[in-house]
C-alpha cells in the first residue's frame, strides 16, 4: 500500500485523452446510459469502435461506469457531505444562490420547470412539456399536475409565476436577472399553461430555466428560514454557515430519492476535508485538492469523481493595451503553450486540452472541427520577432489551482526562444477588483455556463461587461445574435463554429486547458451524477443516490 | 487594595477605549474598496453603488463610529454583510463553542503544567528534570499546525482510534463528544502546557534560590512544606501571567487548530470576516477578544496582589 505521507504527486496520472473524453458530451452520455442499461461489453466496444476510439482508450468507460453497474438502488441511510466553502451567507432563497452548497440544497429542497442531464440538455421536471414558436420568441410551458408542496399544498400556476417573476423587472434581486433579461412578461395561457413572451429571442431559455437559480416556490414566501418547496427532501435544519439537514420527502411526485437523510456542511480546510473522507467521517467531498489525488486513489473504500467540464483558466493580454494590442504577440503566447504538459503536470490529468476558446466537448455546441492549435516554438518566434516585442510583464495571483505553475510554464518557454516575460504575483485578496480587466497582462479563471451562448455572450460580446481582454468585434456581435435567434440545429452549428473559430485566432484569451470537477466520494456511495456545471456532478446529486451498506 | 483594583478596572475601560478606536481606525484603512471586494468578479457600477448605499459608506467615519460604539454598548453588535444574520447571533454560537474548548484544554492543561513545574524544579538536574526540559523545548520550537497534523495521521488516519475533525452535530452522548472533541483538546493542551511548565520551573526554581529559603531548609523544614507553603507563593505571580496570556490565546488565537479540525469557534469567524471585508463582524470579534484580555490580565493583577502582601502596600 502506497505510503500516506506521498502527498506530493510525482509524474501525474497516465491518462488517455484521445480516447473517451474524445467523444462529446452527449455520446459520452449516451454510452454511459447503455452500459448502465446492461449492454453487453461487446456491444459497448462496437459502439465506441464506431465512435472512432482505439480498443485500448476504450476501456477506461468501465471504470467510470462500474458504479452504477452496481446492485439495484436501496433505500435507506444518511450521507454526509462535506463542501468546501460555506459562510453566514447560505440561503434557501434561490434567487441568491451564490456557492456550491446553495446550489445543493436547492436541489434538495426544491424543483424547476426543467431537469438538465448530464449532456445539459433540458428535460421535463415541473414543466410537464414545452415548445416555441418559430423564431423562438414564445416560449410555452405545461405544468405538471398532481405536485404538492411539502406542507401539502398543491402546486399551481400562479406559484410558477410568482417564482419566474422574481428575476424579471427592475426591482428583482435575483443573481441572475441578466440571464432573463429578453423575458418581457410571464403570461398565464389556462391553469396549466404559462407562456414567457421575450423582446428578443432565445432558442436556449428551456436550459436556462433548468439551472440553480429558477426553483419553484410557494407564491409570497417570505421567510427562508424554513421555506416550502417540492423536492425530494424536506427540510429538518437549517443553521447557514454550519450546516443542513434534509429528510426524504415520502410523498415526492416523481420516483423518490433513495437516501433517509442528507447531512450538507463544510470543512474549509482543504487537507481536513480529504482526512474527513479518508477516515470515513463523510461520504461526499467536493473540491479534492490535486495533490491529494493519488493519495484518495490509493485507498480502499474512497476514489475520485472527476467529470470533463468546461471551466477553464486563461491567460489575458487585453486587446487595448500594449502588448496585448499586437495581435502577432498574442499569437505567439498562443504557440508556446504546453498543453498537454499543463494538462499532465497542473491538472494530474483531470482535464481537457484548450484551443484558446471556451466551448470545448463539454458543450452541446462545441464545434469538433475546428482544428487544435499547436505547441509550435517556430512560429511563436516568428510572430514574436514580427511583433517588435522585446518583454513583458504579467500579473499572477493564484486564484484558480495551479494558475501560478501554468504561468512559469510559459515563462520558461518564453526563455527558450529569448523572450523575457515577468511574472508579478499579487495577492488573492481583491484580485478582481484591483488587477482584473486593469493590466495589459493577467489570468483569469471562469466557470462553465449551461450553453455556448451564454458563456460566448458574457465573456466574449462585444458589449459584454466582463469581456476579459475588452476584444471588441463586431462579427462576433453579429454571430452572437443570430446565434441566439437560431432554432435550427444545422446552422446553429455553423454559427458557433464561425465564433469559435473568430475567438480562438483573435481574442487576446489564451486557453491552454480545461480544468475537470474533481471530487472525493466514497465507494459505498452509488448513482453520482455527472453534470459538468459544478463540483459533484453539477449539484444533481441529492435526488439519485443510494448506499450500499 | 480595592481603590488598586478600582484604578485598574478604570485603565482596564480606557484600553478597552483606545484599542476600540484602533479597530475602528484599522478596519478602515484596509485596502481596496470595500464593496469591490464584497462583489468580486461579480461587481458591476449598479449593484456597487447599491452595495455602497447599503453599508453607508458615504457617511463620514466618526459619525458611523460612534453609531458604532453606541450600539456596541446595549449589546446591538449591528448586522452582518453576508446574508443579514445579526452579528450577536452569529457570535453567540461560535463564542460558546469557543468557551468550551478553552474551559476544557484549561481544566486539563493547568493543573497538570503547574504539577509537572513543580515536580521539575523541586528535583532539579535529576532525569525526570531533563526530560521535562527537553520535552517542553521540543514542544514549544514546533508550530502548532504540525503537533495537529501529527496527531491526526497517527490517531486518525492510520489508527482510526478517533475522527479527524470535530464535527459537533449536537445530537451526540457524551462519548461521541469526548471523542470528538480529543484531538483538538490534546493538540492545544500540548502547545499550551510547554510554556506553562517551563514558566512554573524557572520561577520556582527562582525562588528556591533565595536566601530564606534557604534558612528554611537549614531549619530542617521538610522539603514539600518548603515549595507548597514558602516558594510556590512567592513564585505565583510570573506563573499566573503565563497561565492568563495563555487562556486568552486559546480564545482568541486557536485559529489554526480550528480550522484543520473544522472546529466552529470564534477565532476562525473574524478571520472568515476579513476575507469577506464584513466590517462590523471583524470589529465585533476584535472587541471581544480585547475584553477577554483585559478582564484575564486584570484578574492576573488581581491574583498576584492576593497571593502577595506586599504589592497591596507599595512603599
Amino acid at each position: 500500500m502506497k505510503s500516506k505521507l506521498q502527498w506530493v504527486s510525482s509524474g501525474g496520472l497516465d491518462r488517455s485523452e484521445t480516447g473517451y473524453n474524445g467523444l462529446s458530451a452527449s455520446e459520452r452520455s449516451r454510452l454511459k446510459n447503455a452500459i448502465c442499461r446492461g449492454v453487453t461489453r461487446r456491444e459497448a466496444m462496437s459502439m465506441l469502435a464506431a465512435a472512432g476510439l482505439s480498443l485500448a482508450s476504450a476501456g477506461s468507460i468501465f471504470t467510470t461506469a462500474t458504479r452504477a453497474l452496481a446492485a439495484t438502488p436501496r433505500k435507506g441511510g444518511r450521507i454526509k457531505c462535506a463542501m468546501s466553502a460555506h459562510s453566514p451567507g447560505d440561503t434557501l432563497d434561490p434567487q441568491l444562490f451564490t456557492s456550491s452548497i446553495d446550489f445543493t440544497r436547492g436541489r434538495a429542497h426544491y424543483n424547476s420547470l426543467i431537469r438538465l442531464d448530464d449532456a445539459l440538455r433540458p428535460h421535463p421536471e415541473l414543466a410537464a412539456s414545452f415548445s416555441a414558436n418559430t423564431n423562438a420568441t414564445e416560449w410555452t410551458f405545461k405544468i405538471r399536475k398532481g405536485v404538492r408542496f411539502h406542507d401539502g399544498s398543491k402546486l399551481t400556476v400562479d406559484d410558477v409565476l410568482w417564482s419566474l417573476n422574481r428575476h424579471i423587472g427592475p426591482n428583482s434581486k435575483s443573481k441572475v436577472k441578466s440571464l432573463l433579461s429578453m423575458v418581457k412578461e410571464w403570461k398565464k395561457v389556462d391553469p396549466a399553461t404559462i407562456k414567457a413572451v421575450l423582446d428578443s429571442p432565445n432558442s436556449d431559455l428551456p436550459v436556462l430555466l433548468g439551472t440553480h437559480h429558477f426553483k419553484i416556490l410557494k407564491a409570497g414566501t417570505d421567510n427562508f428560514q424554513n421555506p416550502v418547496g417540492t423536492g425530494p427532501f424536506k427540510l429538518n435544519e437549517f443553521k447557514p454557515g454550519i450546516r443542513s439537514v434534509h429528510v426524504r420527502n415520502d410523498d415526492y411526485w416523481c420516483d423518490g430519492p433513495y437516501v433517509d437523510a442528507l447531512e450538507l456542511f463544510a470543512i474549509t480546510e482543504s487537507t481536513a476535508r480529504v482526512n474527513a473522507l479518508l477516515t470515513g467521517d463523510v461520504h461526499l467531498i467536493s473540491n479534492l485538492d490535486p495533490k491529494a489525488i493519488k493519495l484518495v486513489e490509493s485507498t480502499d473504500g474512497v476514489g475520485v469523481w472527476s467529470v470533463p467540464s468546461g471551466s477553464y483558466p486563461a491567460i489575458v493580454c487585453m486587446t487595448d493595451a500594449y502588448p496585448g494590442e499586437n495581435p502577432d504577440f498574442v499569437l505567439a503566447m498562443k504557440y508556446l503553450q504546453r498543453r498537454e504538459r499543463i494538462l499532465k503536470s497542473v491538472l494530474k490529468g483531470h482535464g481537457a486540452i484548450g484551443n484558446d476558446q471556451p466551448i470545448n466537448a463539454a458543450y452541446a455546441d462545441h464545434c469538433a472541427s475546428l482544428s487544435q492549435r499547436p505547441y509550435d516554438p517556430d512560429r511563436a518566434k516568428f510572430h514574436l520577432k514580427k511583433s517588435g516585442v522585446t518583454s513583458a510583464e504579467i500579473q499572477v495571483a493564484e486564484i484558480s489551482n495551479g494558475i501560478t505553475d501554468t504561468v512559469l510554464i510559459l515563462q520558461r518557454e518564453c526563455a527558450k526562444i529569448g523572450f523575457d516575460l515577468q511574472i508579478k504575483r499579487v495577492p488573492n485578496d481583491g484580485y478582481w477588483g484591483a488587477v482584473w480587466m486593469k493590466t495589459p497582462m493577467h489570468v483569469s479563471d471562469w466557470n462553465m455556463r449551461p450553453t455556448a451562448n451564454i458563456m460566448l455572450s458574457i465573456a466574449f460580446g462585444p458589449e459584454a461587461k466582463w469581456n476579459d481582454s475588452h476584444w471588441r468585434n463586431d462579427r462576433m456581435g453579429t454571430l452572437l445574435k443570430a446565434a441566439w435567434a437560431e432554432t435550427d440545429a444545422a446552422r446553429k452549428k455553423e454559427l458557433h463554429c464561425e465564433m469559435q473559430t473568430l475567438v480562438s485566432n483573435e481574442s487576446g484569451m489564451i486557453i491552454p486547458v480545461h480544468k475537470s470537477s474533481v471530487d472525493g466520494i466514497s465507494d459505498r456511495v452509488n448513482g453520482m451524477t455527472r453534470s459538468p456545471l459544478g463540483t459533484l456532478g453539477g449539484s444533481e446529486w441529492p435526488e439519485f443516490v443510494w448506499l450500499t451498506s | 487594595m480595592g481603590s488598586m483594583i478600582a484604578r485598574r478596572i478604570a485603565i482596564g475601560l480606557l484600553t478597552l477605549w483606545v484599542v476600540s478606536v484602533v479597530v475602528f481606525i484599522g478596519t478602515e484603512i484596509l485596502p481596496g474598496d470595500v464593496a469591490q471586494i464584497i462583489l468580486g468578479q461579480s461587481a458591476t457600477p449598479e449593484n456597487l453603488a447599491a452595495l455602497r448605499a447599503e453599508l453607508r459608506l458615504d457617511e463620514p467615519a466618526f459619525v458611523r463610529y460612534f453609531d458604532w460604539l453606541g450600539g456596541m454598548l446595549v449589546g446591538d453588535l449591528g448586522v452582518s454583510k453576508a446574508g443579514g444574520a445579526t452579528i450577536a447571533s452569529l457570535i453567540q454560537n461560535r463564542l460558546s463553542n469557543t468557551l468550551m474548548m478553552a474551559g476544557i484544554v484549561t481544566l486539563i492543561s493547568v493543573p497538570l503544567s503547574v504539577l509537572i513545574g513543580l515536580l521539575a524544579a523541586m528535583h532539579p538536574g535529576t532525569r525526570l528534570d531533563r526530560i521535562v526540559s527537553f520535552g517542553t523545548l521540543s514542544v514549544i520550537s514546533v508550530p502548532e499546525f504540525f503537533v495537529a497534523t501529527f496527531l491526526v495521521l497517527i490517531l486518525a488516519v492510520q489508527l482510526k482510534w478517533l475522527p479527524s475533525i470535530a464535527y459537533l452535530s449536537g445530537t451526540e452522548n457524551a462519548w461521541d463528544l469526548i471523542r470528538a472533541l480529543a484531538l483538538p483538546v490534546f493538540t492545544l493542551a500540548i502547545v499550551i502546557s510547554g510554556q506553562m511548565i517551563r514558566m512554573t520551573r524557572a520561577s520556582l526554581l527562582n525562588v528556591l534560590a533565595t536566601p530564606y529559603i534557604e534558612m528554611a531548609i537549614l531549619k530542617g523544614v521538610p522539603r514539600k512544606r518548603i515549595v507548597l507553603r514558602h516558594a510556590l507563593r512567592n513564585a505565583i505571580g510570573p506563573i499566573i501571567n503565563v497561565i492568563v496570556l495563555n487562556l486568552a490565546y486559546l480564545v482568541s488565537g486557536v485559529v489554526i487548530v480550528e480550522t484543520i479540525f473544522a472546529y466552529p469557534g470564534l477565532a476562525k469567524l473574524m478571520i472568515d470576516g476579513v476575507q469577506t471585508r464584513d466590517l462590523a463582524l471583524v470589529q465585533a470579534c476584535a472587541m471581544i477578544f480585547c475584553t477577554t484580555y483585559v478582564a484575564l490580565i486584570l484578574l492576573a493583577d488581581i491574583a498576584a496582589l492576593l497571593f502577595n502582601p506586599r504589592l497591596r502596600h507599595p512603599s
